[in-house]
């Protein structure tokens, strides 16, 4: 998993870089750079839904939409690498915000759930004071 | 609590640096992200967050590397606050398991105690349809009890309840006293009348036609009231009976023969029934 994500990594890390220097030759903006900033806007709009109005991950989303907004101001001055760094980051940042989500409900029905026992388990101790 | 309490700090400060790029770049960006990646890394649930581990693993290696380089801080506070954000990222997939590991317990734990509720239901309902039984097989049989008990002396069932009668081989000719050979049934008739509190029974004393009436009349209440006193020296309530002298007016039979003469010459003992149901059916 870590190896296979290194080389991943170090794929891309190299088409970008090589991308980078191709580009910035011609003077125009990087197609990888808009499709960075692209599927950022995709992980906010999801982490807008997952997150809907609910407080947890709400922060986060926010950070999210001004990394984004970052990333499309660079991309539109031309500033490839903050471009690609602010659409990373808002990505980063829409995960965080869908699993603060998540969490956040996991929690919720866990303390549910363990409040419904204790209610239950001293009803039953009340009904059988003597048995067990 | 603790790393979530840093997470949050860890967030302020990343975002307080990622957004001035022009800061230099500070220690306390890469201390974060190593003590969040590390502590992510620790955490006995890492499992469920591999992936995000393994970027912030990687963010931090990088961020370690350019950490060496003086020129490039803000790169290397780049990969220190991607390392945090994954490592933020796993900390809440690890916090999401351990509240679903709860769920799952705490289901568990709510069907374990539902069943033993039910359990414990059945087993109470169980004891009380027992009990139930007993009260109504005890009640069945106290009903049954004096039918049962009399039944072999000559219980009538009549408009005016269950009558028993008594002989004259109980008295002696123109006697009031019990003769022996009377004991035994008035033994039974007074454990009987004991066993059922609720019971009332009035004793008729009748004679037949031989002798004035004025005579008859007194013999018959002296039989009645002799029989009675042989039920409250038996230990029968007083207040249960009632001895009454009817004299020869009532016959059963004809007072011509002697064998007529023999039949109106009696002791009746009548169980009134509601009485007992004023006490309840019982």
């Amino acid at each position: 998993m870590t190896s296979s994500s290194n080389v991943r990594r170090n794929l891309t890390l190299g088409v970008s870089i090589s991308s980078l220097l191709l580009l910035s030759a011609c003077s125009n903006v990087s197609a990888l750079a808009k499709e960075r900033v692209a599927q950022s806007d995709t992980s906010v709009q999801q982490a807008q839904q997952t997150v809907g109005r609910s407080e947890a991950g709400a922060k986060e989303l926010q950070q999210a939409r001004d990394k984004l907004a970052d990333a499309k101001a660079a991309l539109a001055k031309d500033r490839q690498q903050e471009a690609e760094r602010s659409a990373a980051q808002a990505h980063l940042y829409a995960e965080l915000a869908i699993a603060k989500s998540q969490s956040a409900s996991a929690r919720k029905a866990a303390d549910e759930v363990l409040a419904s026992v204790e209610v239950l388990r001293r009803e039953s101790e009340r009904n059988s004071p003597t048995q067990r | 609590m603790k790393l979530n309490k840093q997470i949050l700090l860890s967030i302020a400060i990343a975002s307080i640096l990622s957004a001035c790029t022009t800061t230099p770049a500070r220690n306390e960006t890469l201390e974060r992200a190593r003590t969040l990646v590390s502590e992510v890394e620790q955490s006995p649930r890492a499992g469920v967050a591999a992936a995000d581990i393994a970027n912030a693993r990687n963010s931090l290696n990088a961020a370690n590397r350019l950490a060496e380089s003086k020129t490039r801080k803000s790169d290397m506070e780049f990969e220190a606050t991607n390392a945090s954000l994954s490592a933020m990222i796993a900390n809440e997939k690890i916090l999401t398991a351990q509240a679903n590991d709860q769920v799952a317990d705490g289901t568990a734990q709510r069907q374990a105690v539902l069943i033993q509720a039910r359990e414990r239901d059945v087993q109470r309902s169980t004891e009380q349809a027992g009990e139930a039984q007993r009260q109504a097989a005890i009640s069945q049989t106290r009903a049954d009890s004096l039918e049962t008990e009399l039944a072999d002396l000559k219980l009538q069932k009549t408009d005016r309840g269950l009558v028993l009668t008594l002989g004259d081989v109980l008295f002696d000719t123109a006697q009031a006293t019990l003769k022996p050979g009377a004991y035994a049934s008035l033994d039974r008739l007074a454990q009987a009348l004991r066993e059922q509190p609720g019971r009332r029974v009035v004793i008729e004393g009748h004679t037949d036609a031989m002798g004035s009436a004025e005579n008859n009349q007194g013999l018959s209440e002296r039989r009645a009231q002799s029989v009675q006193a042989g039920l409250i020296q038996r230990g029968v309530a007083s207040g249960q009976i009632t001895a009454l002298g009817k004299g020869e007016d009532f016959p059963v039979a004809g007072n011509d023969t002697a064998a007529g003469r023999q039949s109106n010459r009696r002791v009746e003992l009548i169980f009134s029934e509601s009485s007992a149901q004023n006490r309840g059916g019982s």
